[in-house]
């Protein structure tokens, strides 16, 4: 099998698949009790935020909350913060985790802002900035690294700008697909009013996600309950999950430049290897979504992201399937849907282009011989299928 | 009373039988006695035109469900031993109808005696009226009254030589005749919500439906298949055991698609899928394919093309839905529950497969011409020796 989906999730890596089994059999306290093993488990709880804290750099003035994964820490920080009446905006590249609080908010009158008009290479271009000024705009909602694309929001040049544009708004960053694939360093919390975070994103378990925010802010809880964590997430905490996190996090950030450099390397062979198929085969072009640079600070290597019509691209995720290669098709949440992507309709796409795409995101674990495999099959099926699509395209 | 309990089945259709009567009502207890299975300390009896099912009373219920899905029986009641004696009679309809009567806030009852042992000392009426007041006595304030042509329970006490017993109101049966007394059919299921419901209505006359799906999964991925095998699972709690014959569509599809002019494509996937049916029909002895086509519903399911399809099958082709509003298919799908797997999203045809503009009156001489562009014997021999095939079980 070569799983080419590491976007949507990604296996568990060794390390933390040991501490859950170990900690799943030994830590079954409730870390709320104040017997010596509650309290034993309540230590453990917050070793891991320590250890969580110091991998990423999390300074004192910002508070961890553990949340069930990416989509509730987002939810719980939008719409904890801005219920009722205080306005958002978002680029509308988002995750559904994101744009969807907002629609909620909307529901009650508060209406938020879309910024796709300021969007280029599915970033935030800082044009847009005065506008979040202009429509008093209270949190500025944005992927740091979009989970379709992998283009990069930069935190620092955004605040900066909201800084001199629009210094009542706040920047609340989804974050999911950045650990362990961009550094996150002390300077940066500063300028991050909320950030969250996914285990299942880099190589921990799934059920387990963070909210990381600034501890000064005051967010309404969704889950009511036990009052645990500050009561804004109330819940028994799951002590396993917690410490496979930890584990998680820090392997994930301690392999950083590592992994990084894996990824530049497979994300050439990938690029080249296409441009390479369609200079080779007349059928074919390629359009890629992403960029095709290497700088980090614009683009994940992690995702490439790349059209070719007419072949449509759940056709083609269904031929490697069938030899075994799973890749993605827009983000795994809306992969049921018959609509095109929003995020490559939002970028300017055509529907037939958006559907016509698949998304390839690697992960620690891939190797070059495994894009070599992915190309020589993707070939072959798209010759297979090319004809079939293009007739139907005659016929119109 | 004790703490045994009698479940009375009726089975009206099969009493109108005449000199064949005997071999439904066999048929009947031998589904009755199958569809019980695994509960222990059970006897089945055939008495007088119905049969009787002695159980403990802890196992009634379970009995009930399993029943009520048992085409066949018209109704069926749970019975209680008594001694023959009024108080102890009202005592057990108080008990039946309080419940009823508190969620109602009103109801209308009748008792029915049927007093086969003329030596008890009171006649039917009577014991009506004497167990009838006790009732009234202690519940008529709470809102119950008496209404023997439209009652909403009716309490039915039947005194026998041996022993008396007091019957709760009935439940309904799913009615028609038991399965395997119509002999065995073949049914096309697609995943849509129509093709359920047919075989149902078929299983509901007494026919072992078996199923057949046509599988694109290289273009469609196996959603489809997971689909209708949770269908076929769910049609089998009717009727105890089926077989569902997978069959590989995709190169058929791909051939028509590339050969075959547009408007006549869907005609001529279907008359190939009638095809593959009759053949694997006629090799299993099964009497007949079953189609969940409805009239007009769609552009393949026009007199003429229904005539089209039909005529490559030297059987009888079974349309139970013909007749019947999409609006009244859909109830009867959420009513045996097919409903919310049907409507899961996964296309049941690739967009690339379906012509823009399908043929609504396809011409016989048209579609044989078409078949002339394209190997069809070929590839119906082919997908016939790649059939997969799958012995479903009755547990849902």
């Amino acid at each position: 099998m070569i799983y080419l989906d590491n976007a949507a999730t990604t296996p568990m890596d060794p390390r933390v698949t040991g501490v859950l089994k170990e900690s799943i059999d030994s830590d079954f306290a409730n870390s709320g009790t104040v017997y010596s093993i509650g309290l034993d488990a309540r230590r453990k709880i917050e070793q891991a935020q320590e250890d969580i804290a110091r991998a990423l750099n999390i300074p004192s003035t910002h508070r961890i909350i553990f949340t069930s994964g990416g989509s509730e820490a987002n939810n719980l920080f939008i719409k904890g913060l801005c219920f009722p009446d205080k306005r958002a905006a978002c680029l509308g590249l988002e995750h559904p985790s994101v744009r969807e609080p907002l629609n909620y908010l909307e529901s009650f009158g508060n209406n938020s802002l879309s910024l796709l008009e300021f969007q280029t290479e599915g970033r935030l271009d800082l044009k847009g900035v005065s506008m979040l000024n202009e429509n008093r705009v209270r949190l500025l909602c944005l992927s740091h690294i979009n989970n379709e694309l992998g283009t990069v929001n930069d935190p620092i040049k955004i605040s900066d700008a909201l800084k001199r544009g629009s210094s009542a708004t706040r920047l609340f960053m989804d974050g999911v697909q950045a650990v362990g694939k961009l550094k996150l360093d002390a300077p940066l919390w500063g300028e991050l009013a909320g950030y969250s975070i996914s285990a299942h994103k880099c190589h921990g378990p799934k059920g387990i996600g963070l909210l990381i925010y600034d501890s000064r802010l005051s967010l309404e809880p969704i889950v009511h309950g036990g009052s645990q964590q500050h009561g804004v997430r109330s819940g028994t905490l799951p002590v396993p999950l917690i410490r496979a996190m930890a584990e998680a996090v820090k392997v994930a950030v301690e392999c950083t430049d590592e992994t990084l450099e894996h990824l530049r390397k497979l994300n050439r062979h990938l690029i080249e290897g296409l441009i390479d198929l369609s200079s080779r085969l007349d059928s074919l072009s390629i359009r890629f979504n992403s960029l095709s640079v290497d700088d980090v600070a614009r683009q994940s290597p992690a995702i490439v992201n790349f059209s070719f019509s007419p072949v449509e691209g759940e056709v083609l995720l269904h031929h490697l399937e069938e030899k075994e290669i799973f890749v993605g098709l827009g983000s795994a949440c809306s992969a049921h849907s018959k609509e095109p992507s929003k995020i490559l309709t939002g970028i300017g796409l055509s529907e037939e282009e958006a559907r016509c795409s698949l998304r390839i995101s690697f992960s620690k674990t891939n190797t070059v011989e495994e894009v070599d495999r992915f190309l020589e099959e993707f070939a072959q099926a798209y010759e297979v299928l090319f004809p079939t699509f293009h007739n139907k395209l005659a016929e119109r | 009373m004790t703490d045994s309990r009698t479940i009375l089945i009726r089975y009206d259709e099969i009493g109108l039988k005449g000199k064949n009567r005997k071999f439904f009502e066999n048929r009947l207890l031998g589904n009755v006695r199958k569809s019980l299975g695994g509960i222990g300390g059970i006897r089945v009896d055939k008495i007088h035109g119905r049969l009787l099912v002695r159980v403990a009373g802890l196992q009634a219920e379970e009995c009930v469900r399993r029943l009520s899905c048992v085409p066949g029986i018209a109704s069926l009641s749970v019975g209680v031993l008594v001694e023959p004696d009024f108080d102890e009679m009202a005592a057990l309809g108080i008990e039946w109808i309080l419940p009823r009567l508190q969620s109602n806030g009103s109801l209308k009852f009748c008792v029915r005696t049927k007093r086969s042992d003329k030596r008890f000392p009171s006649t039917s009426t009577e014991i009506d009226f004497e167990v009838g007041s006790r009732i009234m006595k202690s519940l008529a304030p709470k809102g119950l009254s008496v209404d023997i042509a439209h009652a909403e329970f009716v309490l039915e006490i039947e005194i026998g030589p041996q022993e008396t017993m007091v019957f709760d109101n009935r439940t309904p049966g799913l009615g028609g005749l038991p399965v395997g007394s119509s002999g065995e059919v073949l049914s096309l299921l697609s995943g849509g919500i129509d093709s359920p419901v047919s075989s149902f209505m078929l299983i509901c006359r007494g026919c072992r439906v078996h199923s057949i799906f046509f599988d694109n999964r290289t273009f469609l991925g196996r959603g489809g298949y997971d689909k209708v095998t949770r269908l076929a699972r769910v049609l089998n709690r009717f009727q105890g055991g089926g077989r569902l014959y997978v069959v590989p569509f995709q190169d058929i599809q791909v051939a028509i698609r590339d050969c075959c002019s547009a408007p006549n494509r869907v005609v001529l996937y279907r008359r190939m899928m009638y095809r593959i049916a009759g053949v694997l029909a006629e090799r299993n002895r099964y009497q007949g394919l079953v189609t969940g086509e409805s009239l007009g519903q769609v552009a393949s399911q026009t007199l003429e093309n229904l005539a089209a399809v039909s005529c490559v099958v030297p059987m009888s082709v079974f349309r139970p839905l013909i007749g019947i509003p999409k609006q009244e298919i859909i109830a009867r799908a959420k009513k045996i529950e097919t409903y919310d797997i049907s409507v899961e999203p996964h296309p049941d045809c690739c967009s690339v497969f379906m012509p823009d503009h399908p043929a609504t009156r396809s011409k016989i001489e048209d579609l044989e011409a078409d078949e002339a562009l394209f190997p069809w014997e070929k590839l119906v021999e082919q997908a016939l020796t790649s059939v997969e095939v799958i012995d479903l079980d009755r547990s849902g």
